[in-house]
């Protein structure tokens, strides 16, 4: 009797154990051919309402950005390739197109299985866009409210706003460190991409890590999107907790704004809210959390990856 | 009081750990309690944590640009081992129970009696994972890496890295090397375990080594009365510490379990507090004794 | 024997070095400091990462 108890008990360990061990996380590992006849499937429906476009609309979207995220590392490529050779894309022309010119523009640096990977890619993608245009002609706005009910996107780890996919980083008014005011609307709306990363003073991961953020500033920079830091000592805007973070800042040579808002408003709680450090969420230009925010330092290849797949997703609805 | 000894051991792991709800919620207490040390090795990181492990706490001190080191902490380690000692081992931390537990699955047993020069690793441990290199070792903005808990505590992985990464898709991707390392660890500890009387508390625990040096001067000892000794050997053969409680009364290993107590025949041996009390009471003489 | 003579006043001692330092740490904010590290984690420092 006594013995079965102790054995449950330590039962519980084990199992604990094993469970961890093997929820290391899964890859995408979709296969394509499942997508392709999903994607088609998608397509060739004919929503009868604004909320089901909505849906669909969100539904493709998704398709998009697995098709981006499954060869993560070849997109990276043509994104990259995008940006030097290519001028920004002209608006109302096809995004599918635009990666098909970039992939042929580039395509010296790709074996040719990668090629006919990407141009596939790019085709469906092309396929999807006229779909979604299609659909925002249909019923406009369907593309900016996601549909009600079944939601598309995971519901992230920070507030879920009930109805929709979609989770808006609550809206603010604060300041940099500096003094300067800033307004939630106007720092995302200004941006394709918002890359938002939780730090501390005393997180020595979080500070090791401004200096990679600098660098992805700056490259941010060129495509439309920022980084933004928000030191959660600095919530208030307690001075000896700004003069603190300053100076590690100037320290790592960090010029992106840093940003503090009041500790009570829906912004500070959702930052109160927050346990591990670091933490970084992107926010697209609506304002909308993309996808799961990345937890812990973004210093493994997994986590680069993850990042930028994120970045890349809300580059994707910002072009749209 | 030692036959209650697992219900207090229960008892205490759960006052530690009192904020249950959060294991599913998959938070962590964020309250005021924080800011306070707990007597026992607890990772803060555990959700239900109601306070600090003092441990975690003088390194994430120490660790800050702005000290290098900890009177908080050190005052409050002091302040328990005076008024305890290693009575926090035996009674109050919730790793001890659970080694303690793991030795109670049935398996072949093996003594640590050959071992003892192990037990001086744990003050090295101490002296460099805690207190020096949080301190040396430092990045260019002056902040150090708690040694300790990043690389070697167990009980971190157990009741922070599983029961969060379980909860939370973000930090279950975060998962790496660190944390294989220190799950590796950890099963080897549950093992050893199973195998020796708590291998961690004897070898390891820094807070383990800190309050072993405190027991020397700890207001709660153990007393035996050489008067009442039979010399039988029974007290030094129950000890899982190995020690000869006849000998060294305030031994660094004792963890004041009290087995001792109840193992010895002619109830030579007790519990003592209070000021300047003395593990032995030697009889001066053998007339002493015959004079009572 | 001489350390049986001055224990009690060791453990007086002691006790009133360990209040001190207390005191002491509060004031200087490190209360403040292990408060903020233990409701944040640095997932790193914790063997996670």
């Amino acid at each position: 009797m006594k013995l079965s108890k102790i054995a449950a008990l330590l039962m519980l360990p084990v199992l604990a154990l094993t469970l961890a061990a093997c929820s290391a996380p899964k890859g995408d590992a979709k296969g394509a051919t499942s997508g392709d006849a999903q994607i088609a499937e998608l397509i060739a429906q004919k929503p009868s309402s604004a909320e089901e476009a909505a849906k669909l609309y969100q539904q493709l979207l998704q398709k998009e950005n697995e098709i981006f995220a499954s060869d993560n590392a070849l997109w990276e490529k043509v994104f990259l390739a995008a940006n030097k050779d290519t001028p920004m894309i002209e608006d109302g022309k096809n995004y599918g197109d635009f990666l098909l010119d970039t992939i042929e523009g580039a395509k010296d640096q790709f074996a040719a299985d990668e090629l006919k990977t990407l141009k596939a890619g790019a085709q469906q993608v092309k396929e999807i866009e006229d779909k979604l245009m299609a659909l925002e002609k249909e019923f406009p706005g369907c593309g900016s409210t996601p549909g009600e009910g079944e939601s598309v996107d995971a519901s992230t780890a920070g507030v879920t706003n009930g109805e929709s996919g979609e989770t808006k980083f609550p809206s603010f008014k604060g300041k940099d460190l500096d003094g300067n005011d800033v307004n939630s609307d106007e720092l995302f709306s200004k941006n394709k991409v918002t890359v938002m990363n939780f730090w501390f003073t005393t997180c020595k991961p979080c500070v090791g890590e401004l200096g990679d953020l600098e660098k992805l500033n700056k490259e941010l920079a060129e495509k439309g999107g920022q980084v933004v830091g928000v030191n959660s000592f600095t919530l208030d805007g307690n001075k000896d907790e700004v003069a603190d973070a300053k100076d590690v800042l100037s320290k790592k040579g960090v010029t992106y704004k840093n940003i503090w808002f009041k500790s009570d408003s829906e912004a500070g709680k959702f930052t109160s809210n927050l346990y591990s450090f670091p933490t970084t969420y992107v926010i697209d230009q609506n304002g909308n959390i993309v996808g799961e925010p990345i937890m812990g330092g973004i210093n493994s290849a997994e986590q680069r990856e993850a990042l930028n797949k994120l970045i890349d997703q809300a580059l994707a609805k910002s072009e749209q | 009081m030692a036959r209650f000894r697992g219900l207090i051991q229960a008892a205490a792991t759960l006052a530690t750990n009192i904020h249950l709800p959060n294991f599913a919620k998959g938070g962590i207490y964020q309250g005021a309690g924080k800011a306070v040390c707990v007597p026992g090795l607890n990772c803060y990181s555990c959700p239900a944590a109601s306070g600090a492990c003092p441990i975690g706490s003088f390194q994430s001190v120490v660790g800050s640009s702005k000290f290098s080191f900890s009177y908080y902490v050190t005052g409050t380690l002091i302040l328990i081992g005076v008024l305890l000692g290693r009575f926090v081992c035996g009674f109050l931390c919730p790793f001890g129970w659970l080694q303690e537990l793991l030795h109670k699955i049935p398996s072949k047993k093996l003594s640590t009696k050959k071992l003892k020069p192990l037990t001086y690793i744990k003050y090295a441990v101490l002296l460099f994972a805690v207190v020096l290199l949080p301190v040396l070792v430092v990045n260019d903005v002056g902040m150090g890496d708690p040694f300790f808990c990043k690389y070697i505590c167990p009980q971190g992985v157990l009741e922070g890295a599983i029961p969060l990464s379980i909860m939370n898709v973000g930090i279950r991707s975060a998962l790496g090397k660190l944390f294989s390392w220190k799950l590796a660890i950890l099963i080897v500890v549950a093992v050893l375990s199973v195998l020796f009387y708590r291998p961690f508390c004897k070898w390891i625990c820094p807070l383990g080594a800190f309050y072993a040096l405190m027991n020397k001067v700890s207001l709660l000892g153990i007393q035996v009365d050489q008067c009442k000794c039979v010399s039988c050997g029974k007290c030094a053969k129950v000890c899982q510490m190995d020690v000869d409680v006849t000998r060294t009364p305030d031994h660094a290993e004792c963890i004041r379990c009290g087995k001792c107590v109840g193992a010895c025949p002619v109830d030579a041996i007790s519990f003592r507090y209070g000021l300047g009390v003395t593990g032995d009471k030697p009889a001066q003489s053998t007339q002493a004794c015959e004079n009572k | 024997m001489l350390f049986k003579a001055v224990k009690p006043v060791v453990q007086v001692a002691l006790l009133i070095v360990g209040i001190t330092m207390v005191c002491f740490g509060v004031m200087r904010g490190e209360a403040d400091a292990v408060l903020a590290k233990a409701i944040r984690l640095c997932l790193e420092c914790i063997g996670i990462g």
